[in-house]
């Protein structure tokens, strides 16, 4: 490998989108969810939940699988009023991880996004380009972690692959 | 004799790491951090190329990218073409071969042309090879003047790299200009891109003996370089070319020797947040008879070859300038050993600090060289008065020439940042900043060191601008492009012809077209124009700058592209499945990887999709539906927004049930077809064609953005949230309930156009029944983390039916029997739904939907359309070509139609097709004809649907 970097592509998480003022939001939802991120393109987390601000009026949760059906009981998508959407995703997104030392190396060679910790920080999370795809872009613990549509996993791991090799 | 023309000592090279390398075919020892230009011309290789279309004897004429005369192929694992044999990095096993030439540049079959050279002026093949076609002539002119071939193979080994980065400060070029800026601007705590061409920090004073606070040059180099190199703010790369400059500040470099042995060549794809241009300058050459010969060279890369690689290429020189530089030259040369036989300034008097360095060597004022003696190698020149008169021959080895100065405005120039024309450099430098950049140092017109760095000494720079010898009795061609075989008589013929805009003369000539870009002679082309048009140099001005400033490699342009990734592709649970069973794969829209069908061993497609469709049509079968685009729509306002976005009604449909519809482009064309589904009272699913998903989705958020952005609905893209097995067949309810499911599946409970959710096979699941194929279909939905699973167990489930799984070849024949459109077949950007049958789907009610407008304008113009139609060749085993004309008679007059579709359709047991015909409605019964090569097809036009016409199986 020509890089100093650990790839992961990861197992599902339980995913929803939410979109619809923050007012209507935070009133179905009555603190199931960490706090709305003040910023966009940013994100909030408590306990295992994680809240991504990524558009006006639009967010995503993300939790680990198996709150999945929690989260579906809490939020309920189906029952919630007509002005705001809620939409299990949870199958729409692979997420991989690229880690290590030269795990920013790797991300500029997907990625035109500025990356750098001075403007990219650790609560940012934004929906960027990656090899050309439409991708959910932040930080993890020792590198970067991005979502892309899951239908080009297999080719995100290609293309990974080659980067590396 | 072994690099006869190395000198006993000096020069940045490292003489313990000898290096072996070929040379046309001939073994020559070169040393560590030569080139492959340094290492010819230490082996005393003088004839190194064959001129582009004359095939005159060409040498080593720079040192750097400015190289007009030497291009190489490199062989082996260098493969590569056309490039500058200065640019080269000499490595042990080399190959390299001239360009141009067989069988050597020594001796040239095709140098045959110099006997010609009077007959073929700028443009001669556009006046001569114009009978009876230019195109017959042009692949012999071509090859004649031809320069290398690309590669034949990919290389054998690694891979090309393309890399964003971003900076504060990006500043092209580590010359004094570039480190000085550099050290500023990440002291200052800036994040600094800092990209040079050279193999080594420097720029010019890697070649020159000057002095910075007393010290060499050289040391405040490396003090500069070290200081940067612990600096985390800053990125330092050498041997990396900044080669265009495009808007925003988005800088592209080609880096060459990346640190990992895997990766070939890195393109950087560089945001700045400003631009520093330290490029430098580059010399120029002198315009004089013979000024080709091999042995005349820029008098600066004479001084670089001398210090810088410890070379001599020559052991007496004639130096002939116009400027100051030249003599720093001299002086650098006598102090190397090599005998300076005069300098020659065009000059009438000479600035005394430059007479003041070449004591002792002969100084001629007032004079200039008109003509060179020697084809493969410079014997003499011919010194004469500047303003005519007799002339001597001088005897010598060498030429170094420097017609002055030009800063290096490529960059500047892409930036579409201004230029000047400066009387006191005659030269066009920078003026007026477009983009956020700079121009430093001798990119900015400052041409000596002490204005540059603090410390910095320096000989002042003067010139008189020399654009062209001109004096009688003057023989030779004057070549104004070296590399392009450009001489002075081409630009007076072109301006003769009414050529006299910079841009036309450059594309009638080609001057300055070449891979050097003209980085010697273009000004001296700006000069000849002038003088020719008695204007000043900034009246003609320059031709434009483009990138690349250098050539790139296609590689490092498209980075990682390439092979698998060259396009990109998505997969559904499924994909790996259809490969393990033998499914010839295709590209199915939406960069989806779909199987085309599944052929058994010895089957061919014909037979394969037969089988498929038999199973369909008389048993069972089961497709991957899942890139079929899929769309939750959510808000009080949906049912509105659907009854604009397509041409039907949807707002009546209750909970549970959905209805086909189209949907129309502003122009009344149709952008798209599918099924709504009413989830409840304020949830929708939207299902659209696979192709033009992306395109449906980007319709729906413009309108909402732009049209009705008070509208309350909110769109979620499920595409991927939902796979689905469509089971078709008569004997599709068998298999649904074998496969077990809490969905009651008769008729009556569950009909066409209808969704229930269950299980399915133990699988929470949307049921939808619609149908693709005319049969009865259940599209089963589940989450793609089951689909693989319930592949399996429909396969299963299924094998007491004979399923079969059904590729899209299959789908195709389907279609077409039911006289179902398909988007670029039927759809195809001309017709609208009354041509297609479909105006039951054009609302009479609405008020308004899109593209309700166009359609009705269109159609109010009257006139005949074409409309779809099915067709029966009169030999039904005949089958006709999709696209194939429909004329009159099938007469070789205009088309009244085209064939969309033919297939094989087992119901019927012959071809059957679909056509757009011109008033084909009206034409039922009658005889059209298929007009193809060599023949023409009657066929039969009939409605367009070949299988159920009632749609009663599709509704079982």
């Amino acid at each position: 490998m020509s890089y100093k970097v650990n790839i992961a592509r990861q197992s599902l998480n339980a995913l929803f989108d939410l979109k619809g003022s923050p007012a209507a939001i935070l009133t179905w939802v009555e603190g199931a969810l960490p706090a709305l991120p003040e910023r966009p393109n940013s994100r909030t987390r408590r306990d295992a939940l994680d809240l991504y601000h990524i558009g006006r009026d639009h967010w995503i949760v993300r939790a680990p699988l198996g709150l999945e059906g929690r989260l579906e009981t809490q939020l309920r998508p189906t029952d919630c009023p007509a002005d705001i959407s809620i939409v299990r995703v949870s199958d729409t997104l692979t997420f991989f991880r690229v880690t290590g030392l030269q795990a920013a190396d790797v991300m500029a060679i997907a990625c035109p996004l500025d990356l750098h910790d001075t403007a990219f920080d650790a609560d940012a999370v934004t929906y960027s380009e990656l090899f050309g795809l439409k991708a959910l872009v932040m930080r993890c613990e020792g590198g970067f972690e991005f979502a892309v549509e899951q239908s080009f996993g297999d080719m995100i791991t290609d293309y990974l692959t080659r980067a590396t090799a | 004799m072994a690099q006869s023309n190395r000198r006993a000592s000096g020069g940045r090279i490292d003489r313990n790491q000898p290096l072996q390398f070929t040379f046309n075919g001939k073994s020559y020892e070169g040393f560590k951090g030569d080139t492959l230009a340094s290492a010819l011309l230490a082996n005393g290789v003088r004839v190194t190329a064959r001129s582009f279309k004359y095939h005159r004897p060409r040498g080593i004429m720079g040192h750097g990218p400015e190289e007009p005369a030497t291009l190489v192929e490199l062989d082996g694992e260098d493969a590569s073409g056309n490039r500058p044999a200065t640019t080269v990095p000499l490595r042990d096993g080399l190959s390299a071969r001239s360009v141009n030439c067989w069988p050597s540049p020594e001796f040239d079959l095709g140098g045959i042309n110099q006997l010609f050279e009077r007959f073929l002026p700028a443009g001669f093949y556009y006046k001569t090879f114009k009978w009876p076609n230019w195109h017959l002539f042009e692949p012999s002119i071509r090859k004649a003047a031809g320069l290398a071939a690309a590669p034949a193979k990919p290389p054998a080994r690694g891979h090309f790299e393309a890399r964003n980065a971003h900076a504060d400060v990006l500043i092209a070029g580590a010359g004094p200009a570039g480190l000085q800026a550099a050290l500023e601007a990440a002291r200052a705590g800036m994040r600094v891109f800092l990209a040079d061409e050279g193999a080594e920090a420097g720029g010019s004073l890697l070649h020159r003996n000057l002095t910075i606070g007393g010290r060499p040059a050289m040391d405040w180099v490396a003090d500069a370089v070290a200081e940067l190199r612990g600096m985390e703010n800053v990125i330092h790369l050498q041997n990396a070319t900044v080669w265009a400059y495009r808007e925003h500040n988005l800088l592209i470099v080609n880096q060459r020797d990346p640190e990992q042995d895997s990766i070939l060549e890195r393109s950087w794809r560089v945001r700045a947040g400003e631009v520093v241009i330290a490029t430098g300058a580059t010399e120029r050459a002198l315009v004089f008879g013979g000024n080709d010969r091999p042995g005349v060279m820029l008098a600066s890369s004479v001084q670089a070859y001398v210090n810088r690689w410890g070379v001599t290429p020559g052991q007496r020189v004639v130096l002939f300038t116009n400027n100051n530089s030249a003599y720093a030259v001299a002086a650098d040369l006598a102090v190397a050993g090599v005998t300076v036989e005069a300098i020659l300034d065009s000059r009438n008097t000479v600035p005394k600090a430059a007479l003041d360095l070449v004591s002792g060597i002969t100084v001629r004022s007032g004079t200039v060289v008109s003509d060179v003696r020697g084809h493969k190698r410079v014997r003499a020149v011919k010194a004469v008065p500047a303003n005519g008169g007799a002339g001597t021959w001088i005897t010598c080895d060498l030429l170094a020439c420097s017609g002055g100065w030009n800063p290096t405005v490529h960059l500047w120039s892409q930036s579409r940042s201004t230029l000047r024309f400066d009387e006191e450099l005659a030269a066009f430098c920078p003026d007026q900043a477009v983009q956020s950049c700079r121009a430093v140092g001798a990119a900015a017109g400052v041409l000596t060191l002490d204005r540059i760095v603090d410390g910095g000494e320096d000989l002042t720079y003067r010139i008189e601008p020399l654009w062209r010898v001109d004096v009688p009795g003057q023989r030779g061609k004057a070549f104004l492009d070296v590399q392009n075989d450009v001489a002075v008589s081409d630009v007076h013929l072109a301006l003769r012809e009414g050529y006299d805009n910079a841009e036309h003369v450059k594309r009638y000539t080609t001057g300055g077209m070449g891979i050097d870009q003209g980085k010697t002679g273009n000004i001296n082309i700006i000069g000849t124009v002038a003088l020719q048009k008695g204007v000043p140099l900034q009246e003609v001005g320059t031709t434009t700058f483009r990138s690349p400033y250098t050539p790139v490699s296609f590689g490092a342009i498209g980075g990682l592209r390439e092979e698998t990734v060259l396009f990109p592709y998505r997969h559904t649970p499924v994909t790996q499945w259809n490969k393990d069973n033998g499914a010839v794969m295709y590209e199915a829209g939406a960069r989806w990887r779909r199987p085309g069908y599944f052929p058994k061993p010895g089957e061919d497609l014909q037979e394969a999709v037969n089988r498929e469709c038999r199973a369909v049509r008389e048993g069972v079968g089961v497709y991957d539906g899942s890139p079929l685009g899929t769309f939750e729509l959510k808000g009080r306002d949906v049912p509105q927004f659907l009854d604009f976005i397509y041409s039907n009604i949807m707002s009546s449909l209750k909970p549970g049930d959905g209805r086909y519809g189209l949907m129309l482009s502003e122009d009344g064309l149709i952008l798209d077809d599918g099924v709504a589904f009413r989830l409840d009272e304020h949830r929708w699913m939207i299902s659209t064609s696979t192709g033009h998903a992306d395109a449906v989705n980007q319709q729906m958020e413009k309108l909402l953005q732009t049209e009705f952005p008070n509208w309350q609905v909110m769109i979620t893209t499920v595409t991927s949230q939902w796979n689905n097995a469509t089971i078709c067949g008569p004997m599709a309810r068998e298999v649904m309930h074998a496969l077990g499911t809490d969905i009651d599946l008769s008729p009556e409970a569950f009909p066409f156009m209808s969704f229930r959710d269950g299980t399915v096979a133990g699988f929470p699941a949307r049921v939808v029944r619609v149908s693709f194929t005319g049969e009865l279909s259940y599209e089963v939905n589940v989450a793609p983390r089951h689909m693989a699973e319930l592949w399996g167990k429909v396969m299963e489930a299924g094998a007491p039916f004979g399923i079969l799984p059904v590729g899209s070849e299959s789908s195709h024949v389907l279609r077409v029997e039911k006289g179902f459109l398909s988007l670029g077949h039927e759809v195809d950007g001309t017709v609208d739904a009354y041509d297609l049958g479909m105006g039951w789907a054009m609302s009479k009610k609405k008020p308004d939907y899109l593209g309700k407008r166009s359609v009705a304008l269109r159609r109010s113009g009257g006139g005949t359309r074409r409309e779809l139609v099915g067709i029966l060749p009169e030999d039904p085993n005949r089958p006709i070509p999709e696209g194939a004309p429909l004329t009159p008679g099938g007469r070789k007059e205009a088309t009244d139609g085209l064939v969309t579709a033919c297939v094989w359709s087992v119901v019927n047991n012959r071809w059957v097709g679909l056509a757009l015909l011109q008033n084909g409605h009206a034409r039922q019964g009658e005889t059209a004809h298929v007009r193809v090569k060599d023949d023409v097809i009657p066929v039969t036009v009939t409605k367009p649907v070949f299988h159920d016409p009632e749609g009663k199986l599709l509704r079982s």
